[in-house]
């Protein structure tokens, strides 16, 4: 069973612009994790988003919602 | 779920029905699906897959991006599957690749032109086709423009500008503002990257600008073909040739998709970028992000003050006067209120 995608008007921002040079590969992946009574909800920023996407996948998550570009 | 609806653009010829939407021109047989993989033949007909929108949201005019058209405009944001071509580093690609990548699994129920357009009217906003191929929802673009036009709704695509010159002919009326992508300077690197022909590409963008439409380009920095020197010199050239005040989007490539071996953009290049944009003698050259403030800055040409800020998100404060610098009195290209109409 595929991970369904959402797509959603906004995710919030966890990498600011200031931090690209300090990672030229591209391999930071900032999470954010909380919960409450409904469950758990990480929110991820990568600059490879597909190493992001394997990361939540693992978890098994109900759905992944994906900001578009444009 | 998609459904297929009945569609326009195509005409008979000798051996079948042959689209007309992209320079594609397929020649499609009873069953035949069109390179696009949304538009098909059934019996004397051709059916399109793009008259439903995998989303319907809300972003402002910004994040298009557009900076010289109505600062600050909300726009309720459409995207029928598919597109015309596929671009190895698309991270819209689950949208985008409908038809072409079974990754691609979208829902796109019909979209319901009338209660679209009152939505924009009642936000005071516009309508916007992207994230996918826009040019192939031709139809529901002109439905669209139809009802929003008398309203003074705007409509605008995020595009790949692959169309025939006589599908840009019907689609341009309708059209306020349109930004498109020019992905490389050289028919061989265009088509390595997008699996499509550049001309066409460069056509469109003569014949929407000579039409009045209010144009944008944006370049992403693709490695091997747009980050080069040679290439964004010659891209500048071409955009320059529009006009020196066509804003020029430089975009940072995200390694997804099929290039994910490769880096992300740096900030040094994009800098880089943008002095050979302004070398070329473009007014207005832009990075969303990776250059701050300044990347997303309009400055006058005249004096050089900064006379439009603008957020990440959208916030914008503009100086402007009447469309003019409040220093110099330099007008500023573009479309800044409701009422200015380019050509005019």
């Amino acid at each position: 069973m595929s991970t369904e995608y959402r797509f959603v008007e906004d995710l919030p921002d966890l990498i600011e612009a200031s931090e690209y040079d300090d990672h030229p590969e591209g391999r930071l992946v900032r999470l954010r994790i909380s919960w409450d009574e409904k469950g758990v909800e990480v929110l991820g920023d990568a600059f490879r988003p597909d190493m992001l996407e394997a990361l939540l996948e693992k978890m098994g998550p109900d759905a992944v919602e994906q900001m578009l570009c444009g | 779920m998609v459904a297929w609806v009945p569609a326009d653009f195509y005409r008979a010829v000798d051996g079948g029905l042959q689209c007309t939407l992209c320079p594609f021109r397929c020649r499609l047989r009873d069953g035949d699906t069109g390179a696009c993989k949304v538009r098909r033949r059934e019996g004397d007909r051709v059916l399109t897959a793009t008259w439903g929108t995998t989303v319907e949201h809300w972003s402002s005019v910004e994040r298009k991006p557009f900076y010289h058209f109505r600062p600050g405009l909300p726009l309720l944001t459409l995207a029928p599957p598919g597109c015309s071509f596929r671009c190895d580093y698309c991270v819209n690609h689950r949208v985008s690749q409908y038809g072409r990548d079974p990754d691609s699994r979208v829902s796109a129920p019909d979209a319901d032109v009338e209660k679209l357009v009152a939505a924009a009217a009642e936000r005071g906003g516009g309508l916007a086709l992207s994230y996918s191929e826009p040019s192939l929802a031709a139809e529901l673009t002109l439905e669209l423009g139809a009802r929003a036009r008398p309203l003074g709704i705007p409509l605008v695509w995020k595009s790949n500008g692959f169309l025939t010159p006589e599908a840009v002919e019907r689609v341009a009326p309708v059209l306020d503002a349109v930004n498109i992508d020019v992905k490389a300077a050289d028919e061989d690197a265009h088509r390595r990257l997008t699996g499509a022909p550049l001309a066409p590409v460069l056509e469109t963008l003569r014949l929407l600008t000579a039409a009045g439409v209010w144009v944008e380009v944006s370049t992403p920095l693709i490695p091997g073909t747009s980050a080069e020197d040679r290439q964004l010199g010659r891209i500048a050239e071409f955009v320059a040739s529009l006009g020196p005040d066509t804003p020029w989007h430089l975009l940072r490539f995200t390694p997804t998709y099929r290039m994910r071996d490769q880096r992300p953009t740096s900030p040094e290049r994009l800098a880089d970028a943008a002095r050979i944009g302004r070398a070329a003698g473009l007014r207005y050259v832009y990075v969303e992000r990776a250059l701050g403030a300044e990347g997303r800055a309009t400055r006058c040409p005249g004096c050089g003050v900064e006379v439009v800020a603008r957020g990440v998100w959208g916030q914008t404060e503009s100086l402007l006067r009447d469309g003019s610098c409040p220093g110099c009195g330099e007008p500023i290209a573009g479309i800044w209120t409701v009422d200015e109409r380019t050509g005019a």
